[in-house]
């Protein structure tokens, strides 16, 4: 598969059609009905020069979109996830564990606690879900 | 004209700012984790009344501390009252060591009739199972059965 470019818009397209291949993360968030943003925070010296936010449109076991835009419209989102762009770098190629990365504040998350953690099955699977897209980052791989 | 939907919100602000304050935290910067079980019992407390009572009765020092992150904290239930410490504080009555996956997989435990936790379906499984192999540890466990149980069901989700 030929790598996209971080959190474009072929990362989206890409991103959305791995979860929703993934029969794992389909059961796993049976009844999820939130918006979750993903605020990517700008790294001018990793050449990340401006935030990103991903917002994405989950509904009962679907991504039904998923779009790259500006980190205010990902704030909007019921849940928000927030993190520099490296972090997510980390997370991404698996160096860094999400569930373990939000216990300890490496990656920082708004919205209700009881919910998503509900559903920590279905968050580790769309983690999983964004190591499978082969990605070029912008400071190289 | 009047402003009812300012007044509602108004009233709604004053009803959350005369909540009695559940949970406090020791430390004047709580870690991330600390934070995070903080909100994680306060949210649960205050959408369920089985909880509230749970968490009115539970009297108890309980340290977590997730050995793949090396970082710890203390519950202590003061009868209503939670005060979280950052790191492990002595005279615990039970501290549970676990890795970060299974500490999560604690809070989506099942409760089941008479208030115990449910061990035989998926989640019950795998956390029954980290404990006899080991990855699971309660120090404390067999005096304070009562208690690991009222500490499931106020920390639980489900």
């Amino acid at each position: 598969m030929m790598p996209v470019k971080a959190f474009s818009d072929e990362w989206a397209s890409a991103f959305k059609d791995e979860v929703n291949r993934s029969a794992t993360y389909k059961s796993a968030a049976k009844g999820w009905k939130w918006t979750v943003g993903l605020v990517v925070e700008a790294e001018p010296d990793k050449n990340f020069p401006e935030s990103r936010g991903i917002v994405m449109d989950l509904f009962d076991g679907e991504a039904r979109d998923i779009k790259v835009g500006p980190a205010a419209d990902a704030q909007k989102c019921d849940f928000v996830i927030t993190a520099p762009y490296s972090r997510w770098k980390e997370v991404a190629t698996k160096q860094l564990d999400a569930t373990r990365g939000m216990l300890q504040g490496k990656l920082k998350l708004k919205g209700d606690l009881p919910t998503i953690v509900r559903y920590t099955k279905a968050s580790q699977e769309m983690t999983e879900c964004t190591t499978r897209v082969a990605v070029a980052w912008p400071d190289g791989n | 004209m009047h402003d009812q939907g300012g007044r509602r919100m108004a009233r709604r602000k004053l009803e959350r700012d005369t909540q009695p304050e559940l949970v406090t935290y020791s430390d004047q910067e709580p870690s991330a984790f600390a934070s995070m079980l903080g909100g994680l019992i306060e949210a649960n407390v205050r959408g369920n009344p089985a909880k509230l009572g749970d968490f009115e009765r539970l009297v108890a020092r309980v340290g977590i501390f997730v050995t793949d992150i090396d970082e710890g904290v203390t519950l202590d239930f003061k009868g209503g009252r939670l005060v979280v410490h950052n790191g492990l504080e002595p005279a615990r009555t039970i501290t549970i060591r676990a890795e970060a996956e299974t500490v999560m997989n604690l809070s989506n435990l099942k409760i089941g009739p008479l208030g115990m936790p449910v061990y035989f379906d998926q989640v019950g499984r795998g956390v029954a199972l980290k404990l006899l192999r080991g990855r699971l540890k309660i120090d404390g466990l067999i005096p304070n059965v009562m208690t690991v149980n009222a500490v499931t069901r106020v920390f639980s989700v489900q």
